[in-house]
């Protein structure tokens, strides 16, 4: 089962790698819902491990995405799902396995139907679109990327995983909710990275991240984080506004969502406290 | 923190060398920054078979900032292969250059530093007591800065 979700967890990054690098708007939609497909997967999965007890990591091999054409990233894509399909005998839930497998025997047809293409993703051009931002924005706009997709793929684990092993419907709301945020911001991060020719993938989260001690001392960090990540943004409009209305306003977009993420995390706080945990 | 990025960084940010953990490594070393909880964990594979002990594989794990896996990637790099003298000296040559560099931009890269040795000072201390946990050792610098203390206190 482990080396099921690790492999279920290397085929959802790597097909959002992909999804990230096409430029073909019909594949590029395809292969963000074939990744989205591949997540539920791996939470499906997962849940299973909790229910039998299974203990678990999201540790996973590095996933190599530089690719000079699409059609290689699309045959890595097929390796993968066969892969998944050769593992799928762990699980012991008859129902799951058999929508697994049937997912996976569509995605490979579909997959296997994509147009090629070439794939700007890792020219280290560092160019937004037509922009000349300048070497001191372009800097901080790559620093910020990096930073804040690891983020927000960091993210997404910690809340899944506390979700996972949460009962509470009140904590469970708010943890889906910023799930979801984070999705959103790690697609737009991806997709801009590959628009400047910087693709990388999120670098493996550790697992004390997730397995947290304390969720009130999480909480209240993150609270922190996300005030810090406000100060970026806030900073990085600033930077790039002589250039570009667009993207300042993209940052100060993203700035203003950080408040809502802040006021869940302290009614999650309080709720917390609340129950006297 | 990284000030500009240039070609070689780009490439360490991209694709960061030797990251990840390691299947039964002979040491883990941890370098930590106590205050903020930040910290850099080595693994070592060691070969014993010649005069010194040597690198004989590193990986590295972060809990941290781009810059310390920058650090992490050149540093961990460079002793790839090294025998134990060596990396302690190269240890040595990067933590004096620190010196130089303001505090808030030495911590990532001390912070590599202190966890390779921790992870070699682990590996030496095993051969007494195979029980003993990863060393961890603690960052003089801090990677808050002057602007930002200021603004804590007010």
């Amino acid at each position: 089962m482990k080396r099921l979700l690790q492999k279920t967890h290397e085929a959802w990054l790597a097909t959002q790698m992909a999804a990230f690098m096409a430029r073909n708007t019909e594949s590029k939609r395809w292969l963000n819902e074939a990744a989205m497909i591949l997540w539920r997967h791996f939470t499906w999965i997962e849940h299973e491990m909790v229910v039998r007890g299974i203990e678990y990591d999201y540790d996973r091999e590095t996933i190599p995405i530089k690719v000079e054409r699409l059609s290689v990233m699309i045959a890595d894509l097929n390796r993968r799902y066969g892969e998944i399909e050769l593992l799928l005998g762990a699980s012991e839930d008859a129902a799951l396995k058999e929508r697994i497998a049937h997912d996976l025997e569509y995605l490979r047809f579909a997959a296997g139907r994509l147009p090629d293409e070439t794939v700007r993703a890792f020219s280290m051009e560092r160019r937004y679109k037509d922009l000349d931002l300048g070497k001191e924005a372009t800097d901080a706009l790559t620093l910020f990327l990096f930073e804040e997709s690891y983020k927000e793929y960091e993210l997404i684990l910690i809340y899944n995983y506390l979700r996972a092993h949460n009962d509470d419907t009140f904590l469970d709301r708010i943890f889906g909710i910023l799930i979801d945020e984070s999705f959103f911001h790690l697609r737009s991060f991806g997709e801009m990275m590959a628009e400047m020719g910087i693709l990388g993938v999120p670098r493996v989260v550790h697992e004390s991240l997730y397995k947290v001690e304390s969720l009130e001392r999480f909480l209240l960090d993150g609270i922190d984080e996300e005030i810090a990540a406000k100060e970026q943004c806030r900073e990085l409009s600033q930077a790039v506004a002589a250039e570009s209305e667009e993207l300042a306003k993209f940052f100060d977009f993203i700035n203003n969502q950080e408040n809502y993420h802040i006021a869940l995390m302290k009614e999650a706080v309080e709720h917390y406290r609340a129950e006297g945990r | 923190m990284i000030q500009q990025v240039d070609r070689e960084i780009l490439d360490h940010m991209i694709d960061p060398k030797n990251y990840g953990s390691m299947e039964d490594p002979d040491a883990i070393g941890i370098g930590e920054n106590p205050q903020n909880g930040e910290k850099v964990i080595v693994y070592l594979k060691v070969d014993d078979a010649g005069e010194a002990p040597r690198i004989a594989s590193i990986r590295f794990q972060a809990i941290g900032c781009m810059t310390t896996v920058v650090a992490g990637s050149i540093i961990t790099e460079e002793a790839r292969e090294l025998a134990f003298p060596q990396a302690e000296e190269m240890i040595s040559v990067a933590l004096g250059m620190l010196e130089n560099v303001p505090p808030e931009e030495a911590a990532c890269s001390e912070m590599v530093a202190l966890a390779l040795q921790a992870a070699m000072d682990t590996w030496h201390a095993r051969r007494e007591n195979p029980e003993i946990p990863a060393l961890v050792y603690k960052i003089e610098n801090t990677c808050v800065t002057k602007e930002e203390t200021a603004k804590e206190n007010g």
